[in-house]
């Protein structure tokens, strides 16, 4: 799952010389990529249609690396 | 969930339009008062109804260039300078320009500013002349557009109030015959107010009318839409009780957006969280400005992407938007009439 959500990631931001596979789960995607919500929101509107969950805006603060995005659609896949 | 994201964007239209706006998600935004100084003294004045008027003024430029390179530094992209009246210090203006040339500055248009200051200008109009020097002891429309004639910079902003609502035909008619180009503002009453202006539900309706019937009579000069037209005018709820206000003054979270970015620096260059939003004085319960609008129902996309047509409305929204504030930015046809 998490190599599905990094690309979906690199391909939203356009991050470049990084790869699913080598995509650093923990790198936090605001305080280093310095991505703001209208970024972030473009992510999670493909995470919905990718993993069929609903994101509520209230929760894009827990959003910040690849590994917390995983894990909140875990426990989103489980409701 | 009803429909896809992809869904929606396998409409050409719509995807054309989503990649348009999206180009533009880099903005991070803060605004600036400039001087306390202004040429008018309007009635319902944030800046004047507020303790800001107090806060001394930071005339050195070098000042202001080592505060808008902290800004450039910690992400900022895009300046809105604003209060009192930023054509008095085009000096200071230049400045902000030349570090961060991303900007608008929020002007009484009484005098232009320096064609070297590339920032789009908005220029406010409250009503044509007879109550213009009744509520700003002057009439300002002739004065306004002599001293912007064919400048690419300047939107005319007009505001609506409770007592202004049908001079728009008038107004309007003088700027686009002109070339110039419009939006619309709706008073929202400073903490406090209760004077005249405020618009009530059946004002709001009117002035929802009129925002409708300009539009469709000055198509070219006219920058809106009707969903702009529809939550602006909403007589229920405001801005902030609709779409719930992301800017630091509402909103407690520093995670990530407007609550973690935005600053509004007073002239004496300090800032406050518990004051940061872009017309600080606002009675948040009123509040249908254009400004906030700008970011409040741009940020809330996600709840704009649950069917086509509501995210047609978005999309208009933000094409409008980016319109009004970002020079070259073209606005395109509206998705949704």
């Amino acid at each position: 799952m998490k190599e599905r959500i990094a690309g979906i990631i690199i391909n939203e931001l356009k991050i470049k010389d990084v790869t699913p596979q080598t995509f650093d789960p923990n790198l936090d995607l605001i305080e280093d990529l310095g991505i703001d919500s209208m970024e972030l929101t473009t992510i999670v509107v493909v995470l919905q249609d990718e993993f069929g969950i609903r994101i509520d805006e209230d929760d894009f603060a827990q959003l910040t690396s690849l590994a917390k995005i995983a894990e909140y659609i875990e426990i989103k896949k489980k409701d | 969930m009803a429909v896809k994201f992809r869904d929606i964007l396998a409409d050409p239209e719509i995807e054309a339009r989503w990649l348009k706006v999206k180009k533009y998600f880099y903005l991070r935004e803060s605004t600036y008062d400039m001087t306390s100084r202004c040429s008018l003294r309007c009635d319902g004045c944030y800046y004047y109804e507020g303790e800001k008027q107090k806060t001394p003024d930071v005339t050195d430029p070098e000042k202001w260039r080592a505060l808008l390179q902290a800004e450039k530094d910690r992400g900022i992209t895009f300046v809105v300078l604003a209060g009192a009246e930023p054509g008095l210090v085009p000096e200071l203006c230049r400045t902000c320009y030349e570090v961060i040339p991303n900007g608008c500055i929020a002007s009484n248009g009484l005098r232009s500013f320096p064609e070297d200051i590339g920032y789009r200008i908005h220029i406010s109009v409250w009503g044509d002349d007879a109550e213009s020097k009744k509520s700003r002891g002057r009439a300002c429309l002739d004065t306004q557009l002599e001293a912007f004639q064919g400048d690419d910079r300047a939107v005319f902003i007009y505001t609506f109030t409770k007592s202004n609502i049908d001079q728009l035909d008038s107004v309007a008619a003088r700027i686009a015959d002109e070339g110039g180009r419009l939006s619309f503002n709706l008073f929202s009453a400073p903490v406090g107010y209760e004077g005249p202006l405020r618009l009530g539900a059946e004002a709001l309706r009117r002035t929802r009318d009129k925002m409708l019937e300009i539009m469709d009579r000055h198509p070219e000069a006219t920058l809106f839409s009707r969903y702009n037209a529809e939550v602006h005018t909403d007589p229920e709820k405001s801005l902030h009780q609709r779409f719930k206000c992301p800017y630091p003054r509402c909103n407690p979270s520093t995670a990530v957006g407007l609550g973690r970015t935005f600053r509004q620096y007073r002239t004496d260059l300090t800032w406050d969280r518990k004051a940061s939003c872009c017309v600080p004085n606002t009675d948040c319960d009123d509040c249908r400005h254009y400004a906030a609008g700008s970011a409040i129902v741009t940020s809330r996309m996600l709840r704009h992407v649950d069917d086509a047509l509501s995210f047609r409305k978005w999309l208009d929204y933000v094409d409008t938007y980016l319109s009004v504030w970002i020079r070259g930015y073209e606005k395109g046809q509206n998705l949704y009439t």
